[in-house]
C-alpha cells in the first residue's frame, strides 16, 4: 500500500483549526480533493438533547417492557438438581454450541481468545482501510487462494458435523462468488455494492452471521442433552 | 387533520428541547405506572373484601379490632417458613367465621397446631412468600410445589408423624400398602429419621419351586397372579406368552430338590377317609386366622397374614403339602406359619382337604412343551432383566442393588425431572399417582409391573409416597414424630426355641418385637395364673369363639406346655410390682358385695364387659366371667388404677378410681370363677 | 402562560444559587453555549461543537448513546436494588422472593434491571458491528476501538457476574457451565476456575465473589473506560463523519 503508483498519502497541516485526518487518494478517484469546513452545531444544546431523548426513547421501551414482563426467576438453586439443558446466558450460547463439536480447550478457550485479538488487532493492520472491492484486482490468484480456504474450512466443520457452522459459511462464500463474477462495469445496484466489498467487510460479515446462527440455535434450538429441538414444537 | 398532527408533533417534538421534555414526561409517567401497580395488587383487592364481609356480621367490632392491613407474615427460620397466606386469607383463627361461603376467609378447621408455630406450606405445600392468588397456590415457572390438593393433605401431616394416627386413615393405610405389597424389595424408601422401610410381604423363595408346584401353575401365575387368587400381591409383568413360557422353563430347571428331599405321599391319604374331619381339623387349627379361602357362598372368609388357600390343590403338590403341613421349616424355614404338632392322621386329613380345594380353570388351557436351553437362557435373562430376584431368592440370580429409583425424596421431585404422558395430570401428584395407577403406560419398555389396587389404595399410596418430602428430610428432629420400631427381642433357651419353632411372634408382641394379631406378653406372667396358662396352651379353642381370628391349638406335648409357661411365668413379669402383693385370702365378702355396686352401679362396667353370662350383655370389652381363674389380683388391682400404664393405647377408660374403690372392685372380679368356660380375656 | 413559565425559568436561573452552579449564565450565544459543555466536569469530555452531518440518525443509529443509556439504567436501578440484597445463600433468593412480592415495585427493579443488562450486551455488540462496517475504527481512531472491544468484554463479565445473583437454578448453572469452560485453559485452568469462584465449585464464596465483582470493581473499571471512551471521540475527532466527505459535500 506504500506502493507511490497507488495513491498519495496527504496529512492536513493545520491540526490547529481541525483535527489530523489523513486522504487516501487512490488513482481512480479524481486527484482534485476538494476540502471544505463541514457545517457544525453546538453540542449544547443540540447534540446533549438529542442524545438525552434517544436514551430516554430506549428506557420508555425498557420501562414499558419491565412492567410487562417479568425477569425470569426459576426455583432456588440446587447442585444436586442438574436442569437438562442447562444453558448459559443467551451471548455465550453461540460459544456453547461450537463446545457441542469441539474440545472445551478449541471451542471454550482458542476461538473467543483468537475472536478478542482480532477484534484488537483490526485497526493496526491497516484492514479495510483501502476500502477497495475485493475481486477488482488480482482476481485469478485471489480466487485461488480463496477457493482453497474455503474447501479446506469446510471440510474441517465437515469432519467435526458442524454443519450449523458450515451452512453461514457457504452462504457467505456464495455472496463471495457472486460479486467475483460481477463484472467491472456494474458499479451500482445490489451487485456493485457487493464487489465493492473489501475482504474484512467479508470477514466480519461471516463472523458476524455465524454468531447470530449460532447464538440463535443455541438459544431456541437445542434441549434436554442438547439435542435438537423445534421451538414451536414443546 | 394533517395540518393539525403536524402542529401538534412540532408542538411537542419539535426541536430537541422541547422534545426532550416530552419524552421526559412520557417517561415519568411511566416510571410512575409501576407503584400504581404496586397500590392496586391482589391482596389489596381480598382484604377490602375482607372488611366488607366482615363489616356486615354481627360481631364486626370485634373482627375489626382483629384485622391488621398490609403484608402479613408467619416467619419461622429454622423451618425455612416464610407464609404470607394470613395476607388474604384472614380469618383464619376467627371462630366466628366457621360458617363463610368463602374459602378465602373462613375459619381453619381446628387442628392440634398452633399456626403461628407451624404456618401454612409446612403442610398444605405452595409458595408462602408469594403475595399473588396464582403464585402462591399454582405450579408456576418458578415453583415446583403447589398447593397440596385436598384428597393427599395427609402427605402433610406424614412428613412430621411417622406413627400411625387415627386422624390420618389414608396415610396411616398408603404405608401400610407399601409395606405390604413390597414396594421396598425395589425402591429404596429412607424416611426422615434415618430408617429404611422393610417389606413384610415375606415373598417365597424360589429355590426348591420344583419341589412344590408345576410348571404349567408357575406359567399361569406369572401370567396374572391375580387370577389365581384376587388377594394374591404379586404384580402382573404383562408377559407374553413366550416370556411367560421362557421364564416358567427358568424357574423350574434353577429349582434344586429340598434337602433332606420330601417324603412320598402316604398310601392312604390319596382318599381323604372323611372329608368333613378336614374341614373340622382345618376350623379347629383355626388356619383361617392367617389363611383366607373362598367359602361355597364365594365369600372370602380368613386372614391375610397367609396366602389365600381358595384353590391351593391346584397350586401345590400332595407331597410338597403332607410336608408342609407336617412342619412348615423344612421348606422355608424362615417362614411365619408355626409349627404344628400335627400326627400322622391329621397330616394325612388335612392334606387331603388342602388337595382337594382346586381351581382347575386356572392351568386347564396351559400346555407347555419340554423347555429347550434356549428358551431357559432366555427365562433367566428376562428374570434379571425384570428384577424378580428382588423379592424372590432365585438360584444363580444376586438380589439386584438400587433396582429402581429411590422414593426417599418423591414428594418434592421436581416437575421438570419427570416425564409425562397424555391422560396424566401435569403435577406430582397426578405423576405419582399415575405411576401407581399403570406404570406401564409410562412406556412400554419400563420394568415396574402392574399392581391391582383399587382407587381409594391408589389415593392412599400416593399420599403416602407424597409425605417423603425434602422437609420431612431436612427438619430438625425435634419435629419428628417417630414411628414404633420393632426391637430384636428374641426369648432364649429352650423356651425360646420352642416359642419360635410355634412362630408366637407372628402374632404375639414381646418387649416390642413381634406381630399385633394377639394380645402384647411382654407381662403375661405377671397378668395371669400359671394353672390358667398351662390349661390354655392344652386346650386353647375356647377362648373367644365369636372371633375368626383364635389362638390355635398347637397339640403341644404336657413337657413343651410346661417349659413355655414356666419361662413365661418367669421371664414376662412387670417391674413394677410383685403378682403375688395382693392374695386373694385379703378380700372378705363385704368388699366382694360393694365391688359388685360398683360395678354395676358407679362405674356401670356391664355397658360393656359381661361379669355375670345370664344378666349383662356387654360386647366391647372382653367378658369378665372368669377373671377369678384367670387372672392375678395385684394385676386386676393395677389395671384398675390405669389401664394404659401396661397397656399403651387400650381404650379402657381410666376411672382414677380410689385406691378402696379398685380394691373392692378387684375383689369382686376375682370372685368370678365361672365354670366351664373360661371366657374372661384380658382385654 | 408560556410567558409566566420563562419568567419563572429565568429567575431560577439566574438566581445566586443557581449561577454559583452553572457560571456560563442563560444567555443563548455560542459563548455561553459552549461554556456550559466547557464548564461542566461531565459534558467537557465531548467537544464545544460537533460535525452535523455526524448526528443524523444513519451515521450511528445512536448506539454508543443508547449503550450508555442502559449503563446509567443499570446503575440506577442496581444501586436500588442493593439496599434489598443479602450475597448470602440461600438468602439471596429469599431476597428475589421479596424483591417480587413485598418490596414495592420490587419487581419492576428488577425486571428493568435485568432486562436493561440484556439490551445492554446487545446494543454492545450492535455498536461495535456498526463501528467497524462504517469503517469508523480506522487510525486515528484505533486505540479507541481497541477501548471498545475491552468495555465489549467488560459488559459481558457485568452481565456474567450478575447473572449467578438471583442464586436459582437458572442462575447457579449458567454459571456452574461458564466456569468450567475457564477450566479447560491449559495448565492454568484449575487455577483461574478456582481464582474465579474463590472455590472448587459455585457456592457461597463464588456468590459473594462475583457480588463483589458485580458491584464494586467492574462497574468502577466501566466507569474508567466509559469516560476514556468518551474523552477519546473528543481527541481522535469527534464522531467519525463517514468514508468520503466529498459525498457529504455532495448534498
Amino acid at each position: 500500500m506504500t506502493d507511490p503508483k497507488d495513491f498519495v498519502a496527504v496529512v492536513d497541516s493545520d491540526v490547529r483549526k481541525t483535527p489530523r485526518r489523513i486522504a487516501f487518494i487512490t488513482k481512480r478517484t479524481s486527484p482534485q480533493v476538494h476540502v471544505k469546513d463541514e457545517e457544525r452545531v453546538m453540542t449544547y444544546p443540540e447534540v446533549f438533547f438529542r442524545t438525552a431523548v434517544a436514551i430516554q426513547v430506549l428506557a420508555i421501551i425498557l420501562v414499558v417492557i419491565s412492567l410487562r414482563w417479568n425477569a425470569p426467576l426459576e426455583g432456588l438453586a440446587d447442585p444436586m438438581h442438574t436442569p437438562n439443558p442447562a444453558k448459559a446466558p443467551w451471548y455465550f450460547l453461540g460459544l456453547q454450541e461450537l463446545l457441542h463439536y469441539f474440545p472445551p480447550v478449541v471451542a471454550g478457550v482458542l476461538i473467543p481468545g483468537l475472536v478478542v485479538m482480532a477484534l484488537i488487532v483490526i485497526p493496526y493492520f491497516n484492514i479495510n482501510i483501502e476500502a477497495e472491492g475485493l475481486w477488482l484486482r488480482d482476481k485469478t490468484r485471489r480466487l485461488r487462494i480463496f477457493g482453497t480456504v474455503v474447501v479446506l474450512f469446510c471440510i474441517f466443520l465437515a469432519v467435526f458435523d458442524v454443519w450449523v457452522a458450515l451452512v453461514p459459511t457457504l452462504i457467505v462464500a456464495a455472496f463471495m462468488l457472486l460479486a467475483a463474477q460481477t463484472p467491472p462495469q456494474i458499479t451500482r445496484g445490489f451487485r456493485g455494492w457487493l464487489a465493492s466489498k473489501p475482504l474484512s467487510f467479508w470477514i466480519m460479515t461471516w463472523f458476524l452471521f455465524e454468531l447470530v446462527v449460532l447464538t440463535a440455535i443455541g438459544t431456541f434450538f437445542r434441549g434436554p442433552g442438547w439435542s435438537w429441538v423445534w421451538p414451536w414444537r414443546t | 387533520m394533517k395540518n393539525n398532527l403536524h402542529a401538534l408533533w412540532q408542538l411537542f417534538f419539535g426541536d430537541s428541547a422541547r422534545a426532550f421534555g416530552s419524552a421526559s414526561v412520557i417517561l415519568l409517567v411511566l416510571l410512575a405506572v409501576a407503584p400504581a401497580k404496586n397500590y392496586f395488587s391482589e391482596w389489596r383487592h381480598y382484604q377490602k373484601q375482607y372488611l366488607h364481609l366482615i363489616r356486615g356480621r354481627a360481631d364486626a367490632v370485634t373482627l375489626e379490632r382483629h384485622f391488621q392491613g398490609g403484608i402479613q407474615q408467619i416467619w419461622i427460620p429454622e423451618q425455612q417458613v416464610t407464609d404470607r397466606c394470613t395476607t388474604c386469607h384472614l380469618g383464619m383463627k376467627e371462630a366466628s367465621l366457621a360458617d363463610v361461603n368463602s374459602v378465602a376467609f373462613r375459619e381453619h378447621p381446628v387442628i392440634p397446631h398452633k399456626l403461628t408455630e407451624f404456618g401454612c406450606t409446612t403442610c398444605h405445600r405452595g409458595q408462602g412468600a408469594a403475595t399473588t392468588v396464582e403464585e402462591a397456590h399454582s405450579a408456576t415457572e418458578q415453583w415446583e410445589q403447589p398447593l397440596l390438593p385436598a384428597k393427599y393433605i395427609e402427605a402433610g401431616c406424614g412428613q412430621c408423624h411417622l406413627e400411625n394416627q387415627t386422624g390420618t386413615p389414608f396415610l396411616n393405610q398408603g404405608r401400610q400398602l407399601i409395606v405390604s405389597y413390597g414396594c421396598t424389595h425395589c425402591h429404596t424408601i429412607k424416611q426422615g429419621d434415618g430408617i429404611y422401610l422393610t417389606p413384610d410381604d415375606d415373598p417365597p423363595s424360589l429355590k426348591h419351586i420344583a419341589d412344590k408346584t408345576t410348571r404349567e401353575w408357575v406359567y399361569a401365575w406369572i401370567k396374572d397372579p391375580q387370577a389365581y387368587a384376587g388377594t394374591a400381591t404379586m404384580p402382573n409383568y404383562h408377559l407374553n406368552d413366550d416370556d411367560a413360557r421362557d421364564v416358567s422353563a427358568f424357574i423350574l430347571a434353577q429349582s434344586t430338590p429340598l434337602e433332606p428331599p420330601l417324603q412320598p405321599l402316604k398310601a392312604d391319604t390319596k382318599a381323604p377317609a372323611d372329608p368333613a374331619a378336614g374341614t373340622s381339623l382345618y376350623g379347629q387349627s383355626f388356619c383361617a386366622s392367617c389363611h383366607a379361602m373362598q367359602n361355597a357362598a364365594g365369600m372370602m372368609v380368613g386372614g391375610n397374614v397367609g396366602p389365600e388357600l381358595t384353590g391351593i390343590g391346584t397350586k401345590a403338590k400332595p407331597e410338597w403339602l403332607q410336608d408342609w403341613v407336617g412342619n412348615p421349616s423344612h421348606y422355608d424355614p424362615g417362614t411365619m406359619m408355626p409349627h404344628y404338632r400335627f400326627d400322622a392322621q391329621q397330616v394325612v386329613t388335612l392334606t387331603g382337604f388342602l388337595e382337594s380345594k382346586t381351581e382347575p380353570d386356572f392351568i386347564a388351557n396351559v400346555h407347555l412343551d419340554p423347555a429347550t436351553p434356549e428358551q431357559i437362557e432366555h427365562g433367566k435373562r428376562l428374570v434379571v432383566e425384570n428384577g424378580c430376584a428382588s423379592c424372590h431368592d432365585i438360584n444363580g440370580i444376586k438380589k439386584p442393588e438400587n433396582f429402581a429409583p429411590e422414593l426417599s425424596r418423591i414428594g418434592s421431585k421436581p416437575l421438570n425431572q419427570l416425564i409425562f404422558v397424555e391422560g396424566v395430570e401435569h403435577s406430582l401428584p397426578g405423576y405419582v399417582a399415575g405411576k401407581v395407577r399403570n406404570p406401564r403406560a409410562f412406556g412400554p419398555s419400563l420394568k415396574m409391573p402392574q399392581f391391582k389396587f383399587t382407587p381409594q389404595q391408589i389415593d392412599a399410596v400416593t399420599t403416602a409416597l407424597l409425605a417423603l418430602t425434602d422437609r420431612a428430610q431436612s427438619q430438625p428432629p425435634t419435629m419428628r414424630i417417630a414411628s414404633v420400631q420393632q426391637t430384636r427381642y428374641q426369648p432364649a433357651g429352650n423356651a425360646g426355641q420352642l416359642m419360635r419353632d410355634l412362630r408366637c411372634f407372628t402374632c404375639h408382641m414381646i418387649n416390642g418385637h413381634g406381630g399385633d394379631m394377639a394380645p402384647d406378653l411382654t407381662w403375661e406372667g405377671t397378668a395371669v395364673q400359671r394353672e390358667w396358662l398351662t390349661q390354655f396352651l392344652k386346650n386353647p379353642e375356647t377362648l373367644r369363639p365369636a372371633l375368626i381370628r383364635r389362638m390355635p391349638k398347637f397339640n403341644l406335648t404336657d413337657a413343651e406346655i410346661n417349659t413355655l409357661a414356666d419361662y413365661m411365668m418367669t421371664v414376662y413379669q412387670t417391674p413394677e410390682f410383685d403378682r403375688d402383693s395382693l392374695p386373694v385370702s385379703q378380700f372378705n365378702p363385704a368388699q366382694v358385695e360393694q365391688g359388685r355396686q360398683l360395678f354395676y352401679s358407679k362405674f356401670a362396667c356391664q355397658s360393656c364387659h359381661i361379669a355375670d353370662y345370664k344378666n349383662d350383655k356387654g360386647y366391647i370389652g372382653p367378658a369378665l366371667a372368669a377373671t377369678g381363674k384367670r387372672f392375678n389380683a395385684a394385676w386386676v388391682y393395677h389395671w384398675l388404677k390405669d389401664p394404659q400404664a401396661l397397656r399403651p393405647g387400650t381404650i379402657e377408660p381410666n376411672q382414677h378410681m380410689t385406691d378402696d374403690d379398685a380394691r373392692s372392685l378387684t375383689a369382686f372380679l376375682m370372685s368370678l370363677k365361672s365354670g366351664g368356660a373360661q371366657e374372661a380375656t384380658k382385654k | 402562560m408560556a410567558n409566566t413559565l420563562d419568567r419563572l425559568a429565568d429567575q431560577v436561573r439566574e438566581n445566586r444559587i443557581w449561577r454559583s452552579i452553572f457560571r456560563s449564565g442563560t444567555g443563548e450565544s455560542n459563548l455561553h453555549r459552549a461554556l456550559t459543555v466547557q464548564q461542566n466536569v461531565f459534558l467537557h469530555l465531548f467537544s464545544v461543537k460537533a460535525r452535523k452531518r455526524t448526528l443524523e440518525f444513519r451515521a450511528t443509529w445512536y448506539l454508543g448513546a443508547l449503550t450508555f443509556g442502559t449503563f446509567l439504567i443499570l446503575v440506577i436501578t442496581g444501586i436500588l436494588l442493593m439496599l434489598y440484597y443479602h450475597p448470602s445463600v440461600p438468602q439471596a433468593y429469599a431476597d428475589m422472593k421479596d424483591l417480587q412480592f413485598v418490596v414495592s415495585s420490587g419487581v419492576f427493579l428488577r425486571n428493568l434491571h435485568r432486562w436493561s443488562a440484556h439490551a445492554m450486551v446487545f446494543l454492545v455488540f450492535a455498536h461495535m458491528f456498526k463501528v467497524f462496517y462504517r469503517g469508523a475504527y480506522r487510525p486515528p481512531r484505533e486505540f479507541n476501538w481497541v477501548i471498545g472491544v475491552v468495555l465489549l468484554l467488560m459488559t459481558l463479565l457485568l452481565s456474567y457476574t450478575g447473572y449467578l445473583l438471583p442464586w436459582d437454578q437458572l442462575a447457579f448453572w449458567a454459571v456452574t457451565v461458564g466456569s468450567n469452560i475457564a477450566s479447560a485453559v491449559p495448565v492454568i485452568g484449575a487455577k483461574m476456575r478456582f481464582l474465579m469462584l474463590g472455590g472448587t465449585a459455585v457456592n457461597a464464596n463464588a456468590l459473594l465473589r462475583f457480588y463483589v465483582l458485580h458491584c464494586v470493581i467492574l462497574p468502577f473499571a466501566a466507569v474508567v473506560l466509559i469516560a476514556i471512551h468518551f474523552w477519546r471521540i473528543r481527541k481522535d475527532g469527534g464522531i467519525y463523519p463517514g468514508e468520503s466527505p466529498a459525498e457529504g459535500d455532495a448534498k
